[in-house]
């Protein structure tokens, strides 16, 4: 939606820092496994399969970032008070690029511009970092994304680009042209 | 009234473990998310809940939650619904549903749950299709919106709902855009919170019947203006907008339905006697 806040290099404190980065991967984890579930649902096994790998490697990060945060109280935060680039947070995936047919490299694709944009995040995160350890921990976690995003480019590079027609459908649930 | 501890459960926590069958793709799925964050915020605890649907793509939704519900008949929901508050007006009761339940075969309920002003919330996802039936045009599809069962379109004016709402006295009146899921939970607690009967129509495209809706992302922009508590002002606005504002329109301080009769339990009674067998 085009009335994202524009926010530039927030300056977090750490507890505000470790619960945007929890929920960017907690929210993550769920919206993979919704889609693994939905693509299941239609019989796409293998897109399915990629969705729950995802749902997987998002799960360890939130782990990681739960150890991180280890004794220090968490800020709660209504949906719409997270100071995201946009109005959702950076992995949310964009529902109007998900289709029952949607091949691997389309999923992939999709992943890869989350895990960019969580990168991103956390750059700013750190640039706006007054806090030298909050500056730190920015940086490591826009770190482990930067691994997450070449990872997505070398699982991407095993699937070719789908074929014109990859969405046509013998027997399509539409009635209608 | 027993004092409570406040309730901290996560959104994900009001989720059913029976998984939804909308189309991958489907704006549902990110309504589902917003109403299940709106009440993680307000605290409430899934038996404080009541979700009442009628029929259609978007009226499963009870059967996703762990809250209350009830997956009534075709259009019928807001009786429903007024029901159990009537009955049970401790509870939050949401009513949910699409537009061809809420605005066709349920449509002349929508007036008068708006005249009553009884305090629920009603949740309609907007698609522009009956979905569930394979695509036939409903009451807000565009006239010239061409299928195979409308050649040509219908030619027929659509439906303005946020101004019937307003006119047929809606307490609270808004517009969200299921695409942008944190702004809908906003809107619906909001909602949720405001006294009296509330109206959010959720936009939220059908991608296998309406792929055109999946450029409503790039439509859609927040209201340039606050909401008004004057309901001709919010009428006029709405009904000049592109279809696309969203946000909070309307405010209203009518004060909601209470009921003037007190419980008398010797009018059950009589009726448990007459229907003893």
């Amino acid at each position: 939606m085009s009335h994202a806040p524009e926010i530039l290099a927030p300056n977090f404190s750490m507890a505000e820092l470790l619960v945007h980065a929890l929920v960017v991967e907690l929210e993550a984890v769920q919206s993979y496994k919704d889609l693994a579930a939905q693509m299941e649902q239609c019989g796409n096994k293998e897109v399915a399969e990629l969705f729950q790998k995802m749902a997987v490697l998002e799960a360890e990060h939130a782990e990681k970032i739960r150890e991180k945060s280890g004794d220090i109280e968490l800020p709660e935060l209504a949906p719409w008070e997270y100071r995201w680039p946009g109005v959702e947070s950076p992995e949310t995936i964009d529902l109007a690029g998900i289709h029952y047919l949607m091949t691997p490299h389309q999923a992939l694709t999709l992943a890869l511009e989350n895990e960019k944009n969580a990168k991103e995040f956390f750059e700013d995160a750190a640039k706006g970092a007054t806090d030298a350890r909050v500056r730190d921990l920015a940086s490591e976690f826009a770190e482990d994304e930067r691994q997450h995003v070449a990872w997505m480019e070398d699982w991407l590079a095993n699937y070719s680009e789908p074929d014109a027609g990859w969405d046509d459908d013998p027997d399509p649930p539409a009635a209608i042209d | 009234m027993i004092a409570r501890a406040p309730c901290k459960l996560k959104s994900s926590d009001y989720k059913s473990d029976t998984k939804p069958v909308w189309c991958p793709g489907c704006g549902d799925y990110h309504v589902l998310l917003s109403l299940t964050k709106a009440v993680a915020t307000l605290g409430l605890r899934p038996e404080e809940i009541a979700v009442i649907s009628g029929i259609g793509c978007s009226s499963r939704i009870p059967a996703y939650l762990n809250c209350y519900g009830f997956h009534g008949i075709h259009g019928r929901a807001l009786p429903l619904a007024t029901g159990v508050k009537v009955a049970r007006p401790e509870l939050t009761v949401i009513c949910a549903g699409g537009d061809g339940d809420g605005f066709s075969i349920g449509g002349n309920h929508l007036l008068h749950a708006c005249r009553r002003n009884i305090d629920i919330t009603y949740v309609v996802m907007d698609n522009e299709v009956y979905g569930m039936t394979k695509g036939q045009p409903s009451p807000t599809t565009a006239p010239d919106w061409e299928s195979k069962i409308a050649p040509g379109g219908t030619g027929i004016s659509p439906f303005y709902p946020l101004v019937i709402a307003l006119a047929s006295g809606a307490n609270f009146v808004a517009r969200a855009f299921s695409g942008d899921p944190n702004g809908t939970a906003r809107t619906l607690v909001e909602a949720i919170k405001h006294p009296g009967f509330s109206f959010v129509q959720i936009l939220s495209p059908c991608v296998t019947f309406r792929p055109d809706q999946r450029e409503w992302k790039k439509q859609v922009h927040p209201a340039p203006v606050t909401p008004t508590a004057d309901a001709s002002k919010a009428a006029r606005r709405v009904m000049t907008d592109d279809g696309f504002n969203i946000g909070v329109l309307y405010k209203g301080s009518r004060e909601p339905y209470r009921q003037t009769v007190g419980h008398d339990i010797r009018f059950e009674r009589n009726i448990d006697e007459e229907f003893l067998i």
